[in-house]
């Protein structure tokens, strides 16, 4: 191979080598396991890659569960995603905009919850609202109701607070960097010429991040597809991850669980491209 | 159009004094300019009467009204950014008509006076561009117009051309200062650029320390600087050290009259074209600077002070030549040595 003569070539050189480590990985960590997983949900045999059925497919199709898993993974991950993204939003603004006290305590209270296991947040969903939780027994406490009624840990209402406490950190980081590069002169611009604080918001902070919120909403509801830990634990609804637990440690079902994963995967891969799309289009109006 | 008036305003952040008693009154229809060094308290003072700062002592007056703790988007002020601040992701237009969204115009006379003001300022066919795409001067334009859309009780214009290339500033600092005068606006004009100010203002407060050391028009600024500050901020003064006695300035190469009986040291300020050749006192030529239609002269006098002089662009000076100075008695200033104020009239 010749070596580079010109500061061009000496580039593209020093860009392959930069790059060569991610594709390395990406093949044997994504492209490879892909190929895998397809192979798998086509194999006539269970627990072996052995002769070739659509019957994994079929299954995933026609059987009404899979549906359901499918509904409820969105719509939970959706419904957490954006509860979380407005958090973040309000937390970066905050953090962006207002000179506040110990504010790089706050800034470690935000962040985190994004090193704790899914099993911890669980857990501390379990102390704080299962039937001997903290929360749960002062309400009991204070309303005269009974704790067990009163315990949410393992409901729907447990897990998604669960969600959220992991995703709002995700969302945060993604946000304060975006809120930083806000224009802060075009807002004061703004309420000079009669915005309210809200109305400038909405107006002009608004817009500005708006790509930052289309890319935390990616990397959040990426984040809420992947967790398993937490829902692991409460078994509050049953979601993708949890299925494909199951199939794999309970049904030994290969098949549906490398179709449920490549599925997850192409779906994910499909709704990065495509949000992706909107982070780049920065002239919106709103 | 109103009358500003800031009243023994005070601002300080933690230890930091950043205004420190100033009183202005920007009079109704004026363009009142703020020059002064980094750091001396001109921005602040802008963002006071914008309502970006509440002051720590003191207060503003909108045509006598007290707005000193009324929120900014109640005072009715045309704000203009050095850095254009336009809200890049709605076109030109809307931009020039937000403020009058906000104030519920409706939609055709919206763009009925938006288009008027686009038209005034020579970028109606730019109506529509997202202002990422304009040029430097176009978006200071469309920022002007933006601000003059709501007619302001004050425009507040801070540093609007600071980054524009030498030319455009010219061009746009004569634009804008006809279209003030032409629209009879209250304005503040803050700007490091003396020059600047000079030729846009009505008149032109010098800050220095978060205080006012004057307030004048330019020339009287220039001509008859209150101070040594004033006299070496505004413009280029030589400041020589004498003895004042028996109505007589000693300068060491040679004397001035002082009418106001003077005692004591003193310093003279003068400004390099009230130096001229010709003159007994015999000078050594340190350094020329050639400037085009003048040369600056840096020469050394028998006293070992060094002096900065202007001649025509055309003289032969070099370095080491020996030349005969004279100063001009009739525009120096004389400030007595260690006071602030100024003491004497003119000579």
């Amino acid at each position: 191979m010749a070596f580079p003569t010109t500061e061009r070539e000496r580039e593209r050189r020093r860009i392959v080598i930069m790059c060569l480590p991610f594709f390395v990985l990406a093949t044997f960590a994504g492209f490879v396991p892909l190929i895998v997983m397809a192979r798998m949900s086509l194999s006539a045999e269970n627990l072996e890659n052995a002769g070739w059925s659509f019957a994994a497919w079929e299954a995933l199709v026609t059987e009404p569960v899979y549906r359901e898993i499918a509904w409820n993974t969105l719509w939970f991950a959706t419904a957490a995603t954006v509860v979380s993204v407005a958090l973040g939003v309000v937390i970066s603004h905050v953090l962006e905009k207002y000179s506040l006290p110990f504010e790089n305590v706050l800034v470690a209270v935000v962040s985190f919850p994004i090193a704790l296991p899914g099993i911890v947040v669980a857990f501390m969903a379990i102390v704080l609202l299962g039937r001997q939780g903290l929360v749960t027994n002062a309400v009991a406490v204070f309303t005269g109701s009974s704790a067990i009624d009163l315990a949410s840990a393992t409901s729907v209402f447990g897990l998604f607070l669960g969600y959220v406490y992991s995703l709002v950190p995700r969302a945060t980081m993604v946000l304060r960097g975006t809120y930083a590069e806000v224009d802060t002169r075009a807002e004061e611009a703004a309420r000079s010429l009669g915005a309210t604080p809200f109305e400038t918001f909405y107006h002009v902070t608004l817009p500005e991040i708006r790509p930052g919120i289309v890319a935390a909403f990616i990397l959040t509801f990426r984040s809420a597809l992947a967790i398993f830990g937490t829902v692991l634990i409460l078994q509050a609804l049953a979601v993708v991850t949890l299925r494909i637990d199951y199939e794999i440690g309970v049904g030994f079902n290969t098949q549906i669980a490398g179709a449920i994963g490549l599925v997850y995967a192409l779906f994910l891969i499909a709704f990065t491209f495509v949000g992706l799309r909107f982070v780049s289009n920065k002239t919106v109006e709103i | 159009m109103s009358t500003v008036r800031l009243e023994s305003i005070r601002k300080v952040y933690g230890e930091e004094v950043a205004v420190d008693g100033v009183d202005l009154e920007i009079r109704d229809g004026e363009t009142l300019g703020i020059v002064g060094p980094s750091g001396c308290g001109k921005t602040t003072t802008l963002r006071t009467i914008a309502g970006f700062e509440t002051p720590t002592d003191g207060r503003v007056t909108f045509d006598g009204t007290d707005v000193t703790h009324v929120p900014p988007e109640k005072r009715n002020v045309g704000l203009v950014f050095q850095s254009y601040a336009l809200f890049e992701t709605k076109t030109v237009r809307k931009n020039v008509t937000f403020g009058l969204k906000m104030r519920d115009v409706s939609k055709t006379e919206r763009r009925k006076r938006a288009d008027e003001l686009l038209e005034l300022l020579d970028i109606a066919d730019l109506a529509d561009r997202n202002p990422a795409t304009l040029s430097g001067g176009q978006q200071q334009r469309v920022g002007l117009a933006r601000a003059l859309a709501i007619e302001p009780h004050v425009l507040l214009l801070d540093e609007p051309m600071t980054g524009l290339d030498a030319e455009l500033k010219l061009r746009l600092r004569d634009e804008i200062g006809s279209l003030l005068d032409e629209l009879d606006v209250t304005a503040l004009y803050v700007t490091h650029d003396q020059e600047e100010a000079m030729a846009m203002c009505d008149r032109i407060a010098v800050l220095n320390d978060g205080r006012v050391e004057q307030v004048g028009t330019a020339e009287s600024i220039y001509r008859q600087p209150t101070n040594e500050f004033v006299a070496t901020f505004v413009g280029t003064s030589n400041l020589l050290t004498g003895v004042a006695r028996d109505d007589r300035i000693d300068l060491g190469f040679t004397e001035l009259a002082d009418d106001m009986r003077t005692t004591g040291e003193v310093t003279v300020a003068a400004r390099p074209e009230d130096f001229s050749l010709g003159g007994p006192v015999d000078a050594t030529v340190l350094e020329t600077t050639y400037l085009g239609q003048r040369k600056d002269l840096q020469v050394e006098l028998p006293d070992g002070s060094t002096i900065t002089m202007q001649v025509d662009g055309d003289a032969d000076y070099r370095a080491g030549d020996v030349v005969g100075v004279e100063i001009d008695p009739e525009n120096v200033q004389i400030f007595p040595t260690g006071i602030r104020e100024r003491t004497t009239a003119l000579l």
